[in-house]
């Protein structure tokens, strides 16, 4: 109850302070049939501040989604590296199931070993993937974003702003074609950020969720149990409300694992209401996204009103 | 606004002093790739030059990727020559082409870039400096991104003599360029948004370029073989997803140019909105009067 309370309560919050905010207009997702996700790690896909809930959504509206995780993810977890990279890649691919992906790829590049990498090489592996893959779209961290420390999402998200639209020229890489691809462009990108860093990610756009695609977040988020919903965390907290003479009525008959999974769903929960309720639905996501006429802004406006159908 | 009009003032009174004291004031462009710099700075470089300014283009990659069904090689020369030829169109004096590959300025050694950089410009010893802006977001051009950061350190360290020293050597002196101009495309909507103090951090700022922009348009055009490239990928594209643009229907030097004409005279509008003016361009300027406060200087 107390649980439920106090997402009302956050949920009520946030209403609130949005009242009078101009609302961010809903994207409705760009045409075409494949998506390609390309990240740094086994759970970028899945964090609160993006992206399971729009993957769900393209899953659900008929595309065909890829995800790309670029490291090994050997720190991510308590245990020995090796060990580390093998549950996360598990994991990852457990997570990419929950969500409807149809595939992980991944680049094997060390965890946090991306700032020496020559960008030009991790480029290439992206751009190689989009030819292969052909998609409409691609989906990963804005790499404009500010106060972003982990160089991981930095350099990943600086090789993929290039790729998206550069494998489509045949002067690049030309060697790649003796495989059998050829150039192909992706036209819209979505780039996600946290909200609460600096100036860097005004996101431009809210993606409408449905419930069942924010239920499939959240399990997908808490599948990397690596990481995430871990024992502990629902342990201390217990302990906190105990100190207190508190408890939470809906943890009552579940176990410190269970707990913590329920821990994640309410946020996850919370997160996507609060997105919602600044963009006048009841859930969704924020994203800064790159239309296909994106880089022409001197033409945007001609080309708008000069575009025939066939 | 009324920031934007006393920098004006500020810019325009610096540069009429500096066309006073000399005869001919240098004015150095440095590009990572010709069109970025013609399409957004290109008229009010042409508009310095007309009034007395000696410009100088410093072009760093060699545009080898901007091309419809050219080879690297073939694509490459093509665009020297006619950035070349855009060049004495719109007035610089010199096109200087460093060579570097487009596209793969991102594993370029920072250093060697801005002390080649910094050769130029105490070369030239420019009164007023254009670079592309490392702030523009939503560029998706990473040689944008890493000219700009390394001709901005060549700015700030070609004043100081520690820096490459072998070119003391042969007699080139530190220079310290006065005016500094940040260009970009018009992409990230908070771009106009002062940040910090004056002073401290270079500013926005509006430029009306309307007297200057046929002479800019007409420079664009002479860059053949990269508006024959934006115009097929246009097409391109548009046949890919079942749609077409009238204009392109056949694609002629005449249908290229109407597009490019529509682009460029886009983009001053766009840099122009919510300005005085009807065709603009926009900057990020830092003046003589920019300076990094003492107390921040050790």
């Amino acid at each position: 109850m107390a649980g439920k309370s106090l997402s009302v309560a956050l949920f009520l919050a946030t209403v609130l302070t949005c009242l009078g905010a101009e609302p961010l207009p809903l994207v409705k997702l760009p045409p075409g049939k494949v998506v390609l996700v390309l990240q740094p790690h086994h759970d970028d896909h899945t964090t609160d501040y993006g992206m399971g809930g729009l993957i769900a959504r393209f899953v659900d509206e008929g595309y065909d989604v890829y995800y790309v995780r670029a490291s090994n993810d050997e720190k991510d977890g308590t245990r020995d590296r090796p060990e580390n990279d093998n549950i996360n890649h598990r994991e990852s691919a457990a997570a990419a199931k929950v969500l409807g992906m149809k595939e992980v790829i991944s680049l094997n590049w060390r965890n946090d070993y991306t700032a020496p990498i020559p960008l030009n090489e991790l480029r290439a592996q992206l751009i190689f993937l989009i030819r292969k893959y052909k998609p409409d779209v691609v989906l990963g961290h804005n790499p404009w974003e500010h106060y972003q420390k982990n160089p991981d999402h930095r350099n990943v998200g600086r090789a993929m702003a290039e790729a998206y639209w550069l494998a489509g020229n045949p002067n690049v890489y030309p060697e790649h074609f003796k495989l059998g691809v050829q150039p192909h462009q992706a036209s819209y990108l979505f780039g996600k950020a946290r909200l609460d860093w600096g100036l860097g990610h005004t996101p431009n756009v809210a993606v409408e969720l449905n419930e069942s695609q924010v239920r499939r977040k959240a399990v997908a988020y808490q599948t990397h149990r690596n990481v995430y919903a871990k024992p502990v965390t629902a342990r201390a907290y217990r302990m906190e409300l105990a100190r207190r003479n508190l408890v939470i009525p809906e943890w009552n008959g579940l176990d410190d694992q269970e707990a913590a999974v329920q821990m994640e769903e309410w946020h996850m929960e919370w997160i996507s209401r609060k997105r919602g309720a600044e963009a006048g639905v009841r859930y969704a996501e924020d994203y800064y996204f790159l239309d296909e006429f994106q880089h022409l802004p001197g033409l945007k406006a001609y080309l708008g009103a000069n575009i025939r159908t066939k | 606004m009324r920031l934007a009009a006393a920098l004006l003032g500020v810019i325009a009174t610096q540069w009429c002093s500096y066309a006073q004291s000399s005869a001919d004031p240098v004015l150095l462009v440095i590009a990572a790739d010709t069109e970025s710099c013609f399409l957004s700075a290109g008229g009010t470089v042409a508009s310095m030059i007309q009034r007395g300014a000696k410009a100088i283009l410093v072009r760093v990659t060699n545009d080898d990727k901007s091309a419809w069904k050219l080879s690297s090689e073939e694509a490459a020369l093509r665009n020297r020559q006619e950035s070349e030829q855009a060049g004495k169109i719109l007035g610089f004096q010199e096109v200087v082409s460093m060579g570097y590959r487009a596209h793969e300025l991102a594993d370029v050694p920072f250093t060697s870039l801005r002390d080649r950089l910094i050769l130029y410009i105490r070369h030239y010893r420019p009164a007023a400096l254009f670079i592309p802006s490392p702030y523009a977001e939503y560029d998706r051009v990473l040689d944008h991104y890493y000219a700009a950061r390394a001709s901005e350190d060549a700015w700030r360290s070609a004043s100081i003599d520690n820096y490459v020293p072998p070119f003391g050597t042969a007699g080139l002196k530190p220079h310290t360029t006065p005016d500094l101009y940040y260009y970009g495309p018009p992409l990230d909507p908070r771009r106009r948004e002062p940040e910090s103090t004056p002073t401290f951090v270079p500013q926005p700022v509006t430029l009306d370029i309307a007297a200057v922009l046929p002479r800019k348009l007409q420079a664009v055009q002479a860059l053949k073989t990269i508006n024959r490239a934006f115009a097929m990928q246009l097409k391109e594209r548009l046949d890919a997803t079942g749609r077409r643009l009238p204009l392109l229907n056949t694609v002629d030097d005449a249908s290229i140019a109407k597009v490019v004409e529509e682009n460029v005279r886009g983009l001053a509008a766009t840099a122009a909105a919510g300005s005085a003016f009807a065709l603009a361009e926009e900057f990020h300027h830092a003046g003589a009067a920019y300076q990094i406060p003492s107390r921040y200087r050790k």
